[in-house]
């Protein structure tokens, strides 16, 4: 089943739709089942930031598509995606825009984080540069984003933790003094990455109560080899 | 490479490369996606239409290939070269006229498009690159890529991140070999033009480059015709000034050329640039098939940098009237994505480009960068001082 995070998280992602529009999945969902889905989710405009490799796109495609790349294609001015949660009683559809993260490509970052209502800025364990390059993101952000901006910090790739240059202490230490949530996160292992979006979603403003019956799951994520099965794979 | 081969040669060569493709059985009777590789060994996903598109237009490049074994037979090998009028006055009017009876032909034959296997060649003569190699010693690129091995810099190590991220999957470029042959081309070119160093985007200008140029010289020599002569100052050293200056212009060109959509995207606060500045700082390499983006840049390197305005309008015209119904961003990107993704058919590109947006010249792009440009420098500068005033702060 397609539960975000642990079992006891009612979240449940309702369809994967990066570069789709999701409306065919509940067409075509409510068609084969007779289940009426008048269904309007709230919409939140989301920005992964952070340095070159530190994983941004790959986290994104495993939260999407729940696939993983060992080398994923370099971003070139951003890439964006869209999928849906449903969280408790309601809706949140985000769309995300990731970008690239070269420093030369930071005078492009405000046309994206601009109306941004959540950030999550990702920085590799690995990396101590990547970390401070992370804690210039935060704190522009704070100072040009929008004021009222859901911040996760993600330390990501930590699958890697014999290569561990920054501790979790360290970011959890500096999370907490910027008003920001933190997770360390692995893109290739899948932990805590639909976990992150999951804290996000619920530190929204209020999403509009879904109609679609309590509990249910309108789209389940098939194992990853069957993936081509659903309908909007 | 092509004085040891006859023209019989390379026609037969180049009959060869353009393979028919053939889905299975199955996927004929069903509207499935079928997987193929391309003419430079990309892998396509379409749908069985996709695939009759390709061989309609495969059809069409064997057809334009006669056209121009015909004029290499009347004409001479290098007939194409003979287009530039001199200023001399000693220049007989016959002549004049043939360069210029040679120049609108080959205007009209390179929209059509260049056979792959003249493409190294020809782009190498008309971009400048043959022009701009000739000024230095013949072992200038040797000597720059023996002089750089074993350096280390910020833009080496860059490159060495992306190599892998540049087109995974491809049946050479993925290699240890593809690697290798990228490396050497864009550290040299970072040596070559420290200002520009390594930007990510020449990754995948530079792969292609290498695929359609076959030796890494040349393919060095594209991407820097390209850079110092094609594009736009600017385009990419370290704040991506021109790119800036381009997004601009294209906007002001969009209301101008499409305003229902320029007015629709408004409307929905879609900023375009958002989706075109991939498609500028690539050259549509990561966003068309290759076949087609091979197709656009046959243009570039004769026309210049104005047909990327072109064919970036025509993409948009193209879907007018689906963009115009839209209500979301979301469903804005899926159309642009999906159109991209599926343009196997680089007529109906070049036809909306050149015919449908109506011309364009060098000279009124040239004009829009210049107004647009104090304005990019003030805002690009006033950024810089606002994070300044935030480091200081911090500190």
């Amino acid at each position: 089943m397609a539960t975000i995070g642990h079992n006891n998280l009612n979240a449940k992602l309702v369809g994967p739709s990066s570069l789709f529009s999701i409306s065919f999945c509940f067409f075509f969902l409510s068609q084969s089942f007779s289940i009426p889905m008048m269904f309007s989710p709230c919409s939140f405009h989301q920005v992964l930031l952070g340095d070159m490799g530190a994983g941004k796109s790959s986290l994104v495609l495993r939260f999407v598509k729940g696939q993983f790349l060992e080398f994923q294609e370099s971003t070139i001015g951003a890439a964006f995606f869209s999928q849906t949660l449903a969280v408790n009683d309601a809706t949140v559809k985000f769309e995300i825009w990731d970008t690239a993260g070269q420093e030369r490509y930071h005078s492009l970052a405000p046309m994206y984080y601009r109306g941004a209502a959540a950030a999550i800025i990702v920085y590799d364990i690995t990396s101590s540069d990547s970390f401070t390059r992370a804690k210039k993101w935060v704190q522009e952000l704070q100072k040009q984003g929008n004021p009222n901006m859901v911040m996760a910090l993600a330390g990501n790739k930590a699958d890697l933790e014999d290569k561990r240059k920054v501790t979790a202490e360290e970011a959890r230490v500096y999370a907490e003094e910027n008003g920001l949530f933190f997770m360390e996160t692995s893109a290739k292992t899948a932990s805590n990455v639909n976990d992150i979006f999951y804290e996000i979603a619920k530190r929204l403003p209020r999403a509009q109560p879904a109609q679609n019956p309590a509990g249910m799951v309108l789209v389940d994520r098939p194992a990853e080899g069957t993936r081509a099965a659903s309908c909007c794979s | 490479m092509y004085g040891t081969k006859s023209k019989i040669d390379l026609a037969f060569e180049y009959q060869s490369q353009v393979a028919v493709l053939r889905p299975s059985i199955h996927s004929r009777r069903a509207n499935l996606t079928v997987k193929f590789q391309d003419l430079y060994g990309f892998t396509v996903e379409g749908n069985v239409d996709d695939v009759n598109v390709l061989n309609e237009v495969r059809e069409k490049v064997r057809q334009q290939g006669r056209v121009w074994w015909a004029l290499e037979a009347s004409k001479g090998a290098n007939w194409y070269l003979q287009t530039t009028i001199g200023q001399g006055s000693a220049l007989t009017s016959s002549l004049k006229f043939s360069a210029m009876a040679n120049a609108i032909t080959l205007k009209k034959l390179i929209r059509k498009g260049i056979p792959p296997v003249l493409r190294p060649k020809i782009w190498f003569s008309l971009s400048g690159a043959a022009k701009k190699k000739s000024t230095v010693p013949d072992s200038y690129y040797d000597d720059l890529t023996k002089a750089v091995e074993g350096k280390v810099t910020p833009a080496t190590r860059q490159i060495d991140h992306d190599l892998p991220r540049t087109f995974p999957g491809h049946p050479w470029l993925d290699t240890p070999e593809g690697h290798a042959a990228l490396r050497r081309v864009l550290v040299a070119y970072s040596f070559r033009d420290s200002d520009v160093g390594y930007c990510q985007g020449l990754n995948y200008v530079a792969a292609l480059l290498l695929l359609v140029m076959k030796t890494e010289e040349d393919a060095f020599w594209m991407l820097a015709v390209l850079l110092e002569n094609v594009l736009v100052n600017d385009c990419y050293t370290n704040n991506l000034s021109g790119c800036h200056v381009e997004q601009r212009v294209f906007k002001d060109l969009l209301s101008k050329k499409c305003p229902r959509i320029a007015t629709h995207l408004e409307a929905l606060e879609f900023d375009v640039s958002l989706v075109t500045t991939e498609w500028f700082l690539c050259l549509f390499s990561k966003s068309l098939p290759s076949e087609t983006a091979l197709r656009v840049w046959d243009v570039i390197f004769y026309e210049g940098a104005k047909v990327i305005f072109n064919v970036a309008l025509a993409i948009f015209k193209m879907k007018e009237n689906e963009l115009v119904l839209t209500h979301h961003v979301g469903e804005v990107i899926n159309i642009l994505q999906m159109t991209t993704h599926h343009l196997f058919d680089p007529d109906d590109l070049l036809t909306v480009a050149f015919d449908k947006i109506g011309s364009m010249t060098t000279n009124t792009i040239s004009k829009q960068r210049k107004k647009q440009e104090p304005e990019v420098m003030k805002e690009l500068d006033q950024r810089i001082r606002r994070l300044n005033s935030l480091r200081m702060e911090d500190k």
